[in-house]
């Protein structure tokens, strides 16, 4: 664990203090406290509409706050204008200005606070060379590829030297393969600024790559801060359970409490085999297999309580299974409230 | 063919005048009679004051109704497309409804307020009715405009510290380009051929323009109508337009039809 849990009033990095924003009877953003140190990358992680853009236009001052405060390094920013926050933002849409080369979507804004015209080509170069633009110089939006998009994005972000670093989506735009290539590359950059960064992000396999703390966001309420490992093993409530890990966490109804079965933790054999001690079981059909490559995901029917997955290195043979696992590996929620029920399970080790 | 069919249609009304200001007027009863001149042209431009005295006073009250136009609409189609949705749609429905009001019906008005606050034969004071009536569609054409831009781009420039001005200046107005080449234009037409107010307002023949001044033309003699004249002063007054639109064409197409291809 990376994050300083406690920062007193000189604490150098951002600080969100009871932060709330409420528009009409919508409240977008609640009571959201945390704390993001120099140096360290924070994501926001959640589904669409659960607070996390809001809470990155606040920070930067797009939106007013309804209540609560930010700090960044030391001073109270929650009533200063974007301009004089000192932040840089990436937006999702990257937001080049379409009819300025790339050289100028870098430099008009250093220009336009009277920088020096040596002052501002010095930092072109450096930036340009750090995030490899030179070539494109010249070049209009238009006619650049989205990685090449998203690199003059970072580049007018870098160049302003900025106290807080701010993503909103920054890989959205980008297919697949680019994106798993590019993040361990914008880890080392972003880290290399020595600035804290919030990033926002949809994407659990994104969040956990690439930052250090985690916060899971719904309804603009935060529901668990820690790092990736930590919301993994040991979620809050069935809400973080669910919406990290791929495939999703199995759930099964047990009265009142709901068991949260994670697919790797299962473990399949035929039919009728005896149960070990301090193992719990159900007997199930095959339904259909999904073949990853390295690993399968199976799916078994049982009865009454629905189909679970299975992640196993090695396909099923038979088709009547016995799906079990280590009674100490259930996570227990209440089934109502989805609040993850004490003592359930012990933080497993491998 | 078809193509050919149809530039005849569009450009053969031009073709003729041009064809008739270049012939001696007793020629023009029967076609191919007499020979070549430029008569016509002679004597609009050695007219007193002469022809281009007009043409200078509607490019002057062209001009500074396009600018007065702008300068105003500019400003009220930010304000619009920023504003709340239901605040932004009734003032847009009001701004549409004075778009659509009947020009006429402001005509006696109008002359009212010309005579009181000395505003007759004054080349510039045209510019306030003609920016007056421009102003709601130059607003509405503006506004989408304005709308068509994300407004991702302005809130990047805003964390890059820019006022509202600069944002103006640098940003939304380099990328409103066609919109406020398409509005300019209609607002420069528009002026160059009005007539009623223009008429009412200027009554010394040399701060005509070239509407009132070709009415003139036309009616200067009870008994002979100067088609030769008439012809001539058509060719020179059309001639400055089709130069505007030559020089701008690519921007006034792609601003009339910004929305529809961006989507």
């Amino acid at each position: 664990m990376s994050g300083p849990m406690s920062a007193g009033d000189g604490f150098q990095g951002l600080k969100l203090r009871q932060l709330s924003r409420r528009v009409g009877s919508h409240t977008l953003v609640d009571q959201l406290s945390l704390t993001v140190a120099p140096g360290e990358i924070l994501a926001l992680l959640g589904p669409s509409g659960c607070g996390k853009s809001s809470t990155l236009r606040l920070i930067a001052g797009l939106d007013p706050a309804s209540s609560g405060e930010i700090q960044l390094g030391g001073r109270n920013i929650t009533a200063l204008p974007p301009a004089e926050r000192q932040v840089a933002m990436v937006f999702q849409s990257y937001a080049l200005f379409p009819h300025l080369s790339v050289e100028r979507n870098l430099s008009l804004g250093m220009e336009l606070r009277g920088m020096g015209r040596a002052e501002i080509q010095r930092d072109l170069d450096q930036v340009l060379a750090l995030m490899q633009l030179e070539g494109l110089r010249q070049r209009k939006p238009a006619e650049l590829s989205g990685g090449q998009r998203q690199r003059v994005a970072l580049a007018r972000a870098l160049i302003r030297r900025p106290a807080l670093f701010l993503l909103d989506e920054p890989m959205s735009n980008l297919d697949a393969q680019l994106r798993d290539n590019l993040r361990a590359e914008l880890r080392t950059l972003l880290r290399s600024t020595g600035v804290p960064v919030v990033y926002v992000t949809h994407d659990q396999h994104e969040a956990m790559g690439l930052a250090d703390r985690i916060v899971v966001l719904r309804e603009g309420r935060l529901q668990q801060l820690g790092t990736a490992e930590r919301l993994y093993r040991d979620p809050a409530n069935r809400f973080v359970a669910r919406f990290l890990g791929s495939p999703t966490v199995n759930l099964i109804e047990r009265g009142t409490t709901q068991l949260g079965l994670r697919p790797e933790l299962l473990e399949l054999t035929d039919a009728g085999s005896p149960v070990p001690q301090g193992w719990e079981a159900l007997e199930g059909q095959l339904s259909h297999r999904e073949w990853l490559g390295d690993r399968v995901i199976s799916h078994v029917q049982c009865a009454e309580q629905g189909t679970l997955r299975v992640l196993s290195r090695e396909a099923p043979i038979s088709s009547a299974l016995q799906v079990r696992w280590r009674q100490a590996d259930a996570l227990r929620f209440d089934a109502r409230s989805g609040e993850r029920l004490p003592g359930s399970n012990t933080p497993h080790t491998e | 063919m078809a193509r050919l069919l149809l530039l005849l249609w569009s450009l053969g009304p031009m073709l003729w005048q041009l064809y008739s200001s270049l012939k001696p007027s007793e020629a023009l009863s029967g076609l191919g009679a007499g020979g070549w001149t430029l008569e016509n042209y002679r004597q609009l431009l050695q007219g007193d004051p002469p022809f281009l005295t007009y043409l200078i006073n509607s490019v002057v009250v062209g001009a500074s109704s396009t600018a007065l136009t702008l300068a105003l609409a500019v400003p009220c189609a930010y304000a619009l497309s920023r504003l709340g949705r239901r605040q932004a749609r009734a003032l847009t429905a009001l701004v549409a409804a004075a778009a659509a009001f009947p020009a006429v019906l402001l005509f006696l008005a109008l002359l009212e307020l010309a005579r009181d606050w000395h505003l007759a034969n004054q080349l510039l004071a045209l510019s306030l009715p003609y920016a007056g009536l421009c102003l709601p569609l130059a607003i509405l054409l503006l506004q989408a405009a304005f709308a068509d831009i994300p407004v991702e781009l302005e809130e990047a420039a805003l964390i890059e510290g820019m006022g509202l001005w600069q944002r103006l200046r640098w940003i939304l107005l380099p990328l409103m380009a066609p919109a406020m080449a398409s509005s300019a234009l209609l607002v420069f037409l528009f002026s160059w051929n009005e007539y009623p107010i223009a008429l009412t307002w200027l009554s010394r023949t040399e701060l005509l323009t070239l509407a009132p001044a070709m009415a003139r033309i036309a009616g200067s003699s009870v008994y002979t109508i100067p088609y030769g004249a008439c012809a001539a002063a058509t060719v020179l007054g059309s001639a400055p337009l089709i130069l505007l639109m030559l020089l701008f064409q690519r921007q006034i197409i792609s601003g009339l039809t910004q929305g529809a291809i961006k989507g």
